[in-house]
């Protein structure tokens, strides 16, 4: 059974469609690379998957569970918007750290707000809090920062901020994480050290689906590629059927000119 | 040569006298500031979050509210509020006695101190990155964890400079509550003039608000510095 199945979403920003109609699913363990120029839906996706938008049609299906049913009345509560949620993690462009808390502090805070409201959460308090910290260094050792716990966000450099992003959205245990663009604002060498910690996570087989303009890294990472194209899918396969083989013309338009550079 | 050791002799009976009584206004000015300040700063809070509303009336009527108080003098606010009930519906509800006039100053402060602070507090809200919200939301935080644990500390940080110069005036402003015959520190000094025909008291008050506006603008700079930890 695919973990995530996304059929015939649409998305318009009042005249403007963004999203026309988006089908696709993943099973367990893939890597999506979502590619396309800018400006085409990929990121309104991303964000539609994640609740930050609510599609105006469509479904949105987890392990069998409908999550979102645009022709059924949604329940808007907070508390099952959340519940959803917590299927995806995102990792954003900008990486949106907090800035008042440590690298420590960033990656537990929502486990252990989220914990508080576990019924034996007073009881057990000291020993919840201390499995959320191992947990957290164990996350943060596994991107390479384990020497940063105490530094503060703009002490960082903005590969380092990245990575730790990386590991706040996978304190929750996501299903699924999705990666916007996660590169698009560090220099080729941080953007190295982002994708090696993305290639490991690929790896140890979590399911992802990352936007990216890093042609070589949808290549070797990623064993699914969709190419969007004015809110469409023009084109889905593996990366040999995108990269060697691409059938719709504006895709080859699209990898030929990346090829000729 | 007598006459000129006369001239300054120091009257230390005077002195004493002219201190008690400045020192009595000088608390009278401090009730004023502090009670201001515990009621516009909450209360601030709250127009700043209507005139963010999503319901249109609430909206406008906070904004209306704020552009009616930002836009008239604090001393005409004082005037109105202590003499309107009087004059206009008849009905003085302030009594005749000192407290119904500190009453009425106290609204008047309160409400003008808070439409200023609710507009720090607005800015400083919108001018928290959209990507600070959504980054709680999609960690499953709810929309009072991500204010109280993610951007209540960051607003905090932004305004504290602004809100430093809002209190620091408001040291000064608490003079004006003389047009409603409150009892402060100016009053105090400048009744020596009519009294004393001696008008050093009312220099003497110029380093009460100093002294006090010194001590707040180290206590600002210290709070400035116990949040230089993080940037935003």
């Amino acid at each position: 059974m695919a973990i995530l199945e996304v059929k015939n979403l649409k998305k318009n920003f009042g005249e403007l469609e963004v999203l026309k109609g988006i089908d696709f699913s993943i099973e367990k363990g893939d890597v999506m690379a979502v590619i396309g120029s800018s400006g085409n839906g990929k990121t309104t996706l991303l964000r539609c998957i994640n609740f930050l938008e609510t599609p105006d049609a469509g479904e949105i299906i987890v392990n069998g569970e409908t999550l979102f049913d645009a022709e059924k009345k949604q329940s808007t509560s907070e508390e099952n918007i959340r519940k959803k949620r917590l299927h995806f993690g995102l990792v954003f462009q900008n990486f949106n750290l907090f800035p008042q808390y440590t690298v420590l502090g960033n990656v537990m805070l929502a486990k252990e707000l989220l914990e508080k409201e576990r019924p034996d959460y007073r009881k057990n308090k000291k020993q919840i809090k201390a499995e959320i910290e191992a947990e957290a260094k164990k996350l943060l050792d596994d991107v390479g920062l384990s020497d940063k716990l105490d530094y503060y966000p703009h002490q960082l450099s903005g590969g380092q901020q990245q990575r730790v992003a990386i590991a706040r959205a996978l304190a929750l245990k996501p299903d699924i994480l999705c990666f916007d663009e996660p590169t698009s604002a560090l220099d080729p060498e941080l953007t190295a050290e982002v994708l090696k910690v993305i290639k490991s996570l690929a790896e140890s087989k979590m399911t992802m689906i990352v936007v990216t303009h890093e042609m070589s890294f949808a290549k070797d990472v990623a064993n699914k590629i969709i190419f969007m194209d004015e809110g469409k899918i023009l084109e889905e396969g593996t990366p040999e059927d995108i990269f060697e083989n691409p059938k719709n013309q504006r895709v080859k338009e699209f990898i030929g000119g990346i090829a000729t550079i | 040569m007598i006459e000129l050791s006369l001239m300054f002799q120091i009257d230390w009976l005077e002195v004493k006298e002219v201190l008690f009584s400045l020192n009595e206004g000088f608390i009278k000015s401090l009730e004023i500031f502090v009670l201001t300040l515990l009621g516009a700063v909450p209360l601030g809070l709250v127009i700043a979050f209507g005139s963010m509303s999503g319901i249109g009336i609430v909206r406008w009527f906070n904004k209306f509210l704020v552009w009616v108080i930002r836009g008239t003098p604090l001393m005409l606010q004082l005037l109105i509020i202590y003499y309107g009930p009087g004059i206009i519906l008849g009905n003085n509800w302030w009594g005749s006695g000192a407290t119904g006039r500190f009453i009425a100053a106290m609204i008047a402060f309160i409400l003008n101190y808070a439409c200023y602070f609710s507009e720090i507090y607005r800015g400083g809200i919108e001018g928290i990155p959209k990507g600070q919200y959504e980054a709680g939301e999609v960690l499953g935080m709810t929309k009072s964890q991500i204010f109280f644990k993610v951007v209540l500390l960051q607003v905090i940080k932004r305004i504290i400079p602004p809100m430093g110069n809002e209190i620091i005036t408001l040291v000064k402003d608490t003079s004006l509550v003389r047009v409603i015959a409150v009892y402060e520190l100016m009053w105090n000094g400048q009744d020596f003039i009519k009294s004393e025909g001696i008008i050093w008291p009312m220099f003497f008050t110029g380093i009460y608000y100093l002294l006090f506006s010194g001590l707040l603008t180290l206590f600002l700079g210290w709070l400035e510095k116990k949040m230089d930890y993080f940037k935003v």
